[in-house]
């Protein structure tokens, strides 16, 4: 029922609420009843609110509104609170890759001190005869890699170390 | 359905004086309300903030849809007891909408005792987690909770309804295919584990949730291992490691926006379908339900003027209106739904036994929920009324109440005294949800009878020993009985040792109904079957 | 000669402009398109379009073998550049000649010497038309310096292979004529590989006027009158008009023959353009001659009646023109507005997406030229104008209610335009009176973006009711829940 709406750069966070016989959009500024009927154009409406009537067309991107009204064309950036926070899933990223399973390294594709961008191969291992490329969880420098190409290691292993990230 | 014709005069003293006596004993109530949701001495607030937590009323805003309301029960729980320092009994509980669905919420506020658990706490929550089984309702848990108040374990720990029923009724949700979610924003130590571990859905906040058997003092204490939070019980451990944990939140807004989505993602049960109607407000104003309950408790006044201010339309189909007529039957309907509602106007007579015994089975045959609204003496006593078989109609009346397959609620909405409010489904008698109104009083007899009764056990004894008592001595023996008795019965009293669900404004009834009656309706209702009735 | 098949090697508007008019003479047509590139009204209107590749889709346009071998291998016999890209490109008429193909446009010869701003105005001055006074670096490298201050100030320094005003500098006070040059002379290398500058007079709120010429090659040179482009944004033209409400009728014919001179002068072939700079009291320079079709030329025909495109294609064949001098009339009053993907609240910053909603104006007197159509994608591989709205009304008033009508109920949904930007300049009072100049646009920059009136509310509404996801999870709510609201007992 929350949306983000932001409108030249300004962010404005809002609720949607309908109370059985007209939608209610609550914003910081107050409660504004509100109604979208659509006309006969193309993306064409009737917005009452306000106490004003208005022709709106609009049309609806992804991430985006725009709205054409009262000879103006708006944009009105949309965004879901939950999908914004959605974006933290998992929490902060670890700073040690440790073996899934017990197994071999292959390769090693970097050094302590390396800068590294999350997602770059840092070594490869082999385990159970797959090989499985390990990737940075996250941009920073390498700080350990203890193993070598050819060396064994066991289940939960540190493979690579990242150095701490500063605040 | 007719409409109730209203004999009310707004502007008649009686009116006024009982307005007057209302409005102050609700801004009483309100206040102290307001108290125990709200205030909390500063270091409490500080320690939260501290330990950077939101407030257990900043967590539910969080998690429940905006504009939509939440039935709170037994928010002045232990007002009583503990010295009052425990407001509602250090955790929130009630029905909530979240995505669009009913369910019961059980909060831990550790802005009291750390969230700790008082003898009442767990009833609170036991009561819940009871309402959540009787209705089908999916379980959010927000757990913060320091663990039981070790100076009270004996009221907290060993009985059949205590501790161990919390996670015994986890249970057996579970076993009903009642889902239930746990948000992990504080500890959750030794039995306290058990409710996220017990949930089917576990959340837990990075650096604030934790969960485990033995906190790292215990540990220490008992092996000797030095180990932080986090390590033990911390969320990376728990998603990452033991698979104990579910979802790792970043931030408290995560865990609730979390949360939020594993309900979208849970089956629409269907509800169960009663008759309704188009909701319609009252016709007659709810505020003058303030003018119409007398300020003094004794004073007589017609149920049905109640009534007018609580139903759809203000519209209501009395059943027998001619028979049996110290007991209002009828159908009515609120917020749409229909409802056949049994309500008090005087002592209950063989006749009202009889009217309500069959009423009640009218409603069970055509699925038609209960709604009681008290205001009882008792069932009449007397030679008269004993060979007219009053205690054998009584007992009609308990079979076919308390056989009832369809949800009962009750309101009391004044006097609840003696074998009526067994008979008017008192707390015993599994009403769904039970309020009362803050004047109402609940107890095996009124105040005054109880006293004299009590005081002349004590004189009689005096008088065989010889003793002739002045009046003064009398009263001297009469006064304290009275002024325990009347604490005793009090509404605060009821609501503190949670015997109810809460006191309500009478404006809030209505609503506090349908809320009640909507969440009913995801249980199904059986086909109607009694014990035997005594004929 | 007759031409049987016309290539239009350019894109866009101008591309299904031209395409139209060919069609409607009953051509065959091919027009270019990129691999990247979206689909386009001249891609609907073409009977064949032509896949081109390049490192990028601009340089596809310019790469001269590729699209003479293209006009080749479809059998084109006639290439029309419309405007920009190829427009002006002596090697590329030169490539078509050698070809065999037709190039509707003028000769090489004359592209060269009016592409070279120092060759053409010497030219132009050496014939007695007016020029500003100016230096030319070229003339003498050593005294340079001193003839520029002989022109006197405020002066204007410019690349000698400039344009679109990159490298132009003012210079007010001597005491910074000389790091000015210094500075122009960076811009001019890092700009166009060449350093070499000229210098002329600054004219104060000067007013940007050019004449519509035509000649046939033969000798034969018209104008279609004047056009008004003094609503410019560092140095791109906006709005351009027709006729301009700053000359008097005696200075309008002064400066159209002045043109039609000019153009005779190099016995020019096809459809030009000549410049002019023009101060407050009506006096007018020389500035540059343009020979090709101009964005604005829908203004021209507006007011007479004339195909420009059509007059293009018959000089191209040998036909000739239409009409004398005589039978071109100047009727009413034209605007056309330049709709770009631009936000003008942002510093006029390209703006790209896909058109979700395209509604183009209707009505009397209402034209529009559009590259885009509706479901199109908004690129910054190419400039940022997707279409161009023309009006035309019985006087200059109407015109400008017309254009502020159509303007508004232009709707482009999906990428930000200038559209609000541009009813803002038609509804400027000073734009109203007609008493502009080239700094207009800069002058009122503030007033012409302020924000108006706060809609805010209405616009969160409009996107929350039609955010059909947030509705839904609005309406799963029962509807008693939801009519309770946020009640607390």
């Amino acid at each position: 029922m929350r949306r983000i709406f932001q409108i030249g750069g300004e962010e404005t966070e809002c609720w949607l609420a309908h109370d059985g016989s007209r939608f209610v959009l609550n914003t910081p500024e107050g409660v504004l009843p509100c109604r979208l009927d659509p006309t006969t154009s193309p993306g064409g409406f009737v917005l009452r609110a306000r106490g004003l009537v208005r022709d709106v067309r609009l049309a609806a991107g992804p991430e985006s509104t725009f709205v054409h009204m009262d000879g103006r064309t708006y944009e009105v950036g949309r965004a879901d609170p939950a999908e914004r926070l959605a974006g933290s899933d998992g929490g902060a990223s670890d700073d040690r890759i440790v073996a899934p399973m017990p197994g071999v390294v292959v390769s090693v594709a970097v050094k302590p001190g390396d800068i590294v961008a999350a997602g770059q191969p840092l070594l490869v291992i082999e385990s159970m005869k797959l090989e499985t490329t390990l990737a940075a969880p996250r941009d920073g420098v390498v700080a350990e890699i203890p193993f070598a190409a050819g060396d064994s290691f066991g289940l939960k292993d540190v493979l690579a170390q990242l150095a701490p990230e500063e605040d | 359905m007719r409409r109730i014709e209203s004999q009310i005069d707004t502007n008649a003293p009686d009116y006024k004086a009982n307005f007057a006596a209302m409005s102050a004993r609700l801004k009483e109530f309100h206040t102290r309300q307001h108290a125990a949701r709200f205030e909390r001495p500063q270091r409490d607030n500080d320690r939260l903030a501290r330990q950077n937590k939101l407030g257990v009323r900043e967590r539910l805003k969080l998690l429940l849809d905006p504009g939509t309301p939440f039935l709170e029960f037994s928010t002045l729980a232990a007002c009583r007891e503990y010295d009052g320092a425990v407001p509602g009994a250090a955790v929130v509980t009630g029905i909530g909408i979240v995505q669009g669905r009913e369910v019961a919420i059980h909060a831990n506020d550790a802005s009291v005792k750390g969230g700790a658990w008082y003898p009442l706490t767990v009833k609170k929550i036991v009561r819940l987690l009871d309402v959540a089984l009787e209705n089908r309702l999916p379980v959010i848990h927000i757990c913060d909770s320091a663990g039981g108040f070790l100076p009270l374990q004996h009221g907290v720990f060993p009985d059949r309804y205590l501790g161990g029923r919390v996670f015994r009724n986890q249970v057996k949700l579970s076993q009903a295919n009642i889902p239930q979610i746990a948000v992990v924003g504080g500890h959750c130590t030794a039995g306290g584990a058990y409710v996220p571990t017990l949930s089917d859905y576990n959340i837990i906040i990075e650096g604030t949730g934790a969960i485990f058997l033995g906190g790292p003092p215990l540990v220490k204490a008992a092996t000797g291992e030095v180990v932080g939070v986090q390590e033990l019980g911390g969320a990376v451990m728990h998603t990452s490691v033991s698979g104990t944990g579910d979802y790792r939140a970043a931030t408290e807004q995560h865990a609730f926006s979390l949360a939020r989505e594993i309900v979208s993602q849970w089956k629409r049960m269907p509800k169960t379908i009663i008759e309704t109607a188009p909701c319609e407000e009252p016709y007659y104003d709810p505020k003058e339900l303030y003018g119409i309950i007398p300020k003094d408790r004794k004073t007589q006044f017609d149920m049905r003027e109640v009534l007018a201010r609580i139903v759809d339309g203000s519209r209501f189909h009395e059943y027998q209106p001619d028979y049996g007529t110290t007991l209002v039957c009828g159908f009515a309907h609120i917020w749409g739904y229909k409802v056949g509602i049994l309500a008090n106007n005087g002592v209950l007579f063989n006749d009202s036994s009889l009217k309500a015994a069959h009423f009640m089975q009218l409603c069970n045959q055509n699925r038609t929920p209960l709604v009681f609204f008290q205001n009882i003496t008792g069932y009449m006593v007397g030679r008269e009324y004993e060979e007219r078989g009053i205690a054998k109609d009584g007992a009609k009346m308990l079979m076919a109440q308390g056989g009832s397959v369809v949800p009962k609620f009750t309101v009391i909405a004044n006097a609840s005294y003696g074998a009526g409010n067994y008979g008017m489904c008192g707390r015993a008698w599994d009403a769904r949800t039970l309020f009362m109104w803050p004047q109402a009083e609940i107890g095996v007899m009124g105040a005054d009878q109880a006293a004299n009764t009590m005081a002349d056990v004590k004189i009689r004894q005096l008088q065989r020993e010889g003793k002739e008592l002045t009046d003064e001595e009398i009263a001297a023996i009469r006064e304290p009985v009275l002024e325990r008795y009347k604490r005793d019965v009090e509404a605060y009293t009821s609501t503190s040792e949670i015997w109810d669900d809460g006191i309500l404004d009478p404006v809030d009834t209505r609503n506090a109904l349908a809320m009640s009656i909507s969440a009913a309706l995801n249980a199904p209702i059986d086909d109607p079957h009694y014990g035997i009735f005594r004929l | 000669m007759t031409i049987s098949k016309l290539l239009v090697a350019n894109r866009g508007e101008i591309a299904a402009r031209v395409l139209r008019t060919a069609k409607a003479r009953g051509l065959e047509t091919a027009v270019l398109r990129h691999a990247s590139e979206q689909e386009g009204p001249a891609h609907v209107i073409a009977d064949e379009v032509v896949t081109i590749d390049g490192p990028t889709p601009v340089a596809a346009y310019l790469d001269i073998p590729q699209i003479v071998e293209v006009a080749k291998r479809i059998g084109a016999d006639a290439v029309h550049p419309g405007y920009g890209f190829l427009s002006e490109n002596a090697g590329f008429v030169a490539a078509l000649e050698k070809a065999g193909v037709t190039f509707v446009g003028p000769t090489s010869d004359v592209i060269d010497l009016m592409g070279d701003k120092v060759r053409a105005r010497a030219f132009v001055e050496e014939r007695g038309f007016p020029v500003a006074p100016s230096a030319i670096e070229d003339d003498g490298p050593a005294t340079f310096i001193e003839r520029a201050r002989a022109v006197g100030y405020p002066l204007l320094i410019k690349p000698s292979a400039g344009g679109g005003g990159k490298g132009m500098r003012v210079v007010r006070a001597d005491a910074a004529l000389e790091a000015e040059i210094e500075a122009a002379r960076r811009e001019g290398k890092r700009y166009f590989g060449d350093g070499r500058l000229f210098v002329e007079r600054y004219i104060e709120r000067p007013r940007h006027i050019e004449v519509q010429v035509m000649g046939d090659g033969k000798g034969n040179v018209v104008h279609f009158w004047e056009r008004e482009c003094s609503i410019q944004r560092r140095f791109q033209k906006i709005i351009e008009e027709t006729p301009s409400p700053a000359l008097s009728p005696e200075q309008r014919l002064d400066i159209c023959e002045t043109a039609a001179g000019i153009a005779r002068a190099v016995n020019y072939r096809g459809a030009g353009t000549v410049e002019f700079i023009c101060a407050q009291d009506g006096t007018f320079y020389f500035l540059e001659m343009n020979t090709r079709l101009q964005v604005e030329h829908p203004v021209t025909e507006m007011v007479t009646g004339f195909d420009l495109v059509a007059e293009q294609l018959r000089i191209a064949t040998g036909e000739g023109l239409s009409a004398a001098q005589a039978d071109i009339p100047q009727t009413g009053h034209s605007i056309e507005l330049r709709i770009c993907a631009e936000d003008a609240t942002a510093d006029f910053r390209p703006s790209i997406g896909n058109i979700l909603l395209l509604d183009e104006p209707r009505g009397e007197g209402v034209r529009v030229d559009s590259g885009i159509l509706d479901g199109g994608k908004v690129t910054t591989d190419f400039d940022p104008m997707l279409s161009k709205l023309i009006v035309h009304g019985s006087d200059r008033a109407q015109a400008i209610a017309r254009a502020r009508h159509a303007v508004q109920n232009y709707v482009i949904l999906g990428v930000t335009t200038n559209t609000g930007y541009l009813d803002a300049i038609l509804a400027h009072p000073d734009f109203a009176s007609g008493d502009v100049s080239t700094g207009f646009l800069a002058e009122q920059a503030d007033a012409l973006t302020a924000p108006g009136e706060n809609v805010d509310d209405l616009l969160m509404a409009v996107a929350a009711l039609s955010d059909e996801r947030l509705v839904a999870e609005v309406m799963q709510i029962s509807d008693m829940h939801r009519k309770m609201g946020g009640w607390r007992n």
